[in-house]
């Protein structure tokens, strides 16, 4: 059997090499006796383990995410729409009747019925109505108070572009991503919103290339009382990690639109984009990790960073940097089967082995995913491994020519103040495409999934169907 | 007692005579909830008391029992957290008894977010850093990676700035290393301390800082090299004080080999300093180190790019095959930029 080489510790002991002998140990395990054995991805086993939280219930040690009812729901929902099961009308009923019970009449939504607001929370209840929503009453759509939720935004805005994620509460770059992502869906994007949110997120790269989450300001007295945001000083707070690495990187790319509508400043906030992604690709386990991702240095592979880590490379892409960049199809491009091999590949990961370790290792054998054996799966872990999946079988890129055939639809209304960041904001988020012969599925075809928003996690389809109400625009089918 | 465990009092808040005047209210009303939460009786009875107090906006002492109950039951219920510090604020409860408490709770539950803001918001308060190094180093010694831990602690060092806080640090980011040299998190707060913090009294010679730091960093490889975690750091510090790559090539050359140098008898204990060798159980050649090698040769550019690709070509095919596409387009970008 194939018994891959063991991470070197240099025969010099400490914890963290304990502890990763010990995980390897346990993975190698699951590294398949026969390489030419087809692997197979669970869907069935998967949704039932779903359909049993949703219907049935969480047991009660689930009492520790009781203000993050908001989280189950969407965790639940995007993997059903990952896997291609949509919700019976009676379900999805109950799903937006359920959300709009977490909505504050403060604006924005809460871990639970009277909770708090929340940027997360909000989120998640956005994200869940984008799946099970519609227009009109009940819903859900147009019940959301969108000016509130504006107010309850700028209520959080700090003075160095941060924003707390509740009142009282944090900073970190999880909530300015969850609410670039809502403000974007919901068509609330201003000026006002963003600025100094740019500077912010570059200031928490650390010296490793991924992010931290937050970043310390620093502020100088001035003579006449007043204090001043320091640029030189605004240290990184924790260590460059896989989460808050994906929400600054997504958030950055959100604020392209922004950033290209500013004078152009003698000191622009700059990502170093080389290091980061040097980084990331570090963070790939080796092949006695079955090519699972750590989430930070010198610890261990987890699931979920399939999504938080792996997720980040189309984000890359698209600005440009690591290789592997989508093609609109053109005339004599044939699309081909999945499974075929693309020699031409470029990317700069291992998306075949992130493949193996989702297949192998993170599938529960009584359904549902799971960080790595031998713990048990959770809806969390469900989520990011199946969209960590859809992002290394698929090749999902910034399309110029959708983005174009959406433009071409594009009708000015009356009265729209900062239709240029609306507009261009809207045609970006848009134009996200599965790349035509793109697609390697490890396996075979029976294990394909649906492709996932790079920024939002959201399928392309339900990003539209919210996008199109919220901006009043149509949307021209794709082929 | 300052702590009340939930079993010190078993009666439901329903069931106790001095908490009759509040109207409990249930989560849902008219809407029958998709996946819901299986709640114990203590956690539904609790919480449905926590929705009438915010109701009324009471903010008492009984409050306090009420939002303690309610994070023993659920650290992550953040509406608690935050009503029970308003209620603190508004009660001027006396803040360093809530930390001892707060103390006991971190043990429990290191893990979650509001733990820690919590303290934050009470050192705030109190103005009282100090005490707060200790514990955090305790609380290390638990769970030596936390990021919660680690973050609150470079928070409390910047906010403050005080110097008699930053005075010990250095040490302790030493003792932190010297239990375990792999402690990503450590290393991170190292370069925290000495280079993003501003400028301290006796450290004004950076040129001395940053070969103090260069020399530790390499100390540390010698010891293990496979540590991803050292090689990070000397490229952080290389970095941010703009000395050449180059400047280590005699440095890393030894760890590109495929043994440890052979010491002959005339060998003593004294290490070389500035080029401390592989120990004789690393476990050669390093990853890392054949990277660095091809980056010091990249940024030489000219005829060095054809040792950088044969670097790459050497990690791609032979000792880091997993990342072998992550090499070739290294060197497809080395190629394209000679045109």
């Amino acid at each position: 059997m194939y018994q891959p080489r063991r991470s070197p510790d240099d025969n010099y002991v400490t914890e963290t090499s304990e502890v990763q002998s010990e995980t390897e140990l346990i993975l190698q395990k699951h590294i398949p006796a026969d390489p030419e054995a087809p692997v197979t991805l669970q869907k069935n086993q998967h949704l039932q383990f779903l359909a049993r939280n949703l219907v049935q219930g969480f047991p009660s040690r689930y009492i520790s995410q009781d203000a993050s009812q908001p989280w189950l729901m969407y965790w639940i929902l995007q993997s059903f729409s990952v896997l291609g099961v949509a919700l019976d009308p009676g379900n999805k009923q109950k799903a937006i009747d359920t959300i709009l019970a977490w909505q504050h009449p403060d604006g924005g939504f809460g871990g639970g019925p009277g909770q708090h607001p929340h940027l997360l929370p909000t989120y998640a209840a956005v994200c869940a109505l984008a799946i099970v929503g519609r227009p009109g009453p009940g819903g859900g759509w147009d019940q959301i108070d969108r000016e509130k939720m504006y107010k309850f935004f700028m209520s959080l805005k700090q003075r160095d572009g941060s924003f707390l994620v509740s009142h009282d509460a944090e900073v970190d770059v999880r909530g300015i991503y969850c609410l670039l992502v809502v403000a974007h869906l919901l068509d609330l994007l201003t000026p006002e919103l963003l600025e100094g949110t740019p500077a912010f997120i570059a200031s928490c790269q650390t010296y490793e290339g991924g992010f931290s989450s937050a970043s310390q300001p620093y502020f100088s007295a001035e003579a006449d009382g007043s204090t001043v945001l320091l640029d030189s000083i605004r240290p990184p707070l924790g260590e460059a990690h896989g989460g808050y690495t994906f929400c600054a990187l997504a958030t950055w790319i959100m604020l392209q639109p922004y950033l290209k509508l500013q004078e152009p400043a003698v000191n622009p906030p700059t990502v170093d984009y080389q290091r980061l992604m040097r980084w990331l690709v570090q963070l790939q386990g080796s092949d006695v990790e079955l090519g699972g991702f750590r989430g930070r240095t010198n610890k261990l592979v987890d699931g979920c960073y399939s999504w938080w880590v792996g997720g980040c490379f189309a984000l890359l892409a698209s600005l440009g940097v690591g290789g592997g960049y989508g093609r609109d199809a053109g005339p004599g491009t044939e699309s081909q089967d999945d499974g075929e091999w693309d020699d031409i590949d470029e990317s700069v990961w291992n998306k075949l082995g992130l493949q193996g370790y989702i297949l192998c290792a993170a599938q529960h054998p009584a359904g549902g995913l799971r960080d790595k054996p031998p713990k048990p799966a959770d809806a969390y872990h469900t989520l990011y491994c199946l969209v960590g999946l859809s992002a290394a079988q698929h090749n999902v890129y910034p399309s110029p020519a959708r983005s174009a055939k959406v433009a071409r639809e594009w009708r000015s209304l009356p009265d729209y103040p900062n239709e240029t960041l609306r507009k261009t904001s809207f045609l970006e988020a848009l134009s996200w495409s599965e790349e035509e012969g793109g697609s390697h599925v490890l396996g075979g075809t029976a294990n394909r999934v649906n492709a996932t928003h790079p920024v939002f996690a959201l399928t392309m389809t339900h990003t539209e169907g919210i996008m199109s109400h919220f901006y009043k625009q149509a949307i021209p089918r794709r082929k | 007692m300052a702590s009340a465990q939930i079993t010190d009092n078993p009666l439901l808040f329903a069931e106790r005579p001095e908490w009759q005047d509040v109207v409990p209210l249930e989560q849902y009303e008219g809407v029958r909830p998709l996946a819901p939460i299986f709640y114990t009786p203590e956690y539904k009875d609790a919480t449905d008391y926590f929705r009438g107090i915010v109701k009324s906006g009471e903010k008492s002492p009984r409050v306090l029992d009420l939002t303690e109950n309610i994070i023993r039951q659920n650290p992550a219920h953040y509406s608690a957290w935050q009503y029970r510090y308003k209620t603190l604020m508004a009660l001027n409860a006396p803040l360093d008894e809530e930390l001892r408490l707060m103390d006991e709770l971190a043990v429990k539950y290191l893990k979650t977010y509001q733990v820690w803001h919590h303290r934050r918001l009470l050192v705030q308060q109190t103005c009282k850093p100090a005490p707060e190094l200790e514990f955090i180093a305790s609380c290390l010694q638990v769970d030596a990676k936390n990021y919660h831990t680690w973050s609150y602690r470079q928070w409390l060092l910047a906010h403050f700035n005080d110097a008699a806080l930053w005075a010990n640090e250095l040490e302790f980011v030493d003792r932190m290393l010297d239990a375990d040299v792999r402690n990503n998190s450590a290393w991170h707060h190292r370069f925290f301390v000495v280079f993003q913090s501003g400028v301290r009294q006796g450290e004004e010679d950076r040129n001395d800082v940053v070969r103090r730091e260069l020399t530790y960093v390499k100390v540390k490889i010698s010891f293990a090299p496979n540590n991803a975690s050292a090689w990070n750091y000397l490229r952080g510090v290389l970095d941010i004080s703009k000395t050449p790559y180059s400047a280590f090539t005699s440095f890393v050359t030894p760890y590109c080999e495929a043994e440890p140098p052979q010491l002959d008898d005339t060998s003593t204990d004294i290490m070389d300093l500035d080029d401390p060798l592989p120990s004789q159980d690393a476990q050669l050649p390093c990853t890392a180190a054949i990277e660095f090698m091809a980056d010091i040769h990249e940024r030489l550019g000219g005829d060095s790019l054809r040792v950088a690709i044969d670097h790459w070509s050497s990690l791609a095919n032979t000792h880091d095959t997993s990342r072998k596409k992550y090499w070739e387009y290294r060197i497809r970008e080395a190629l394209s930029n000679v045109h």
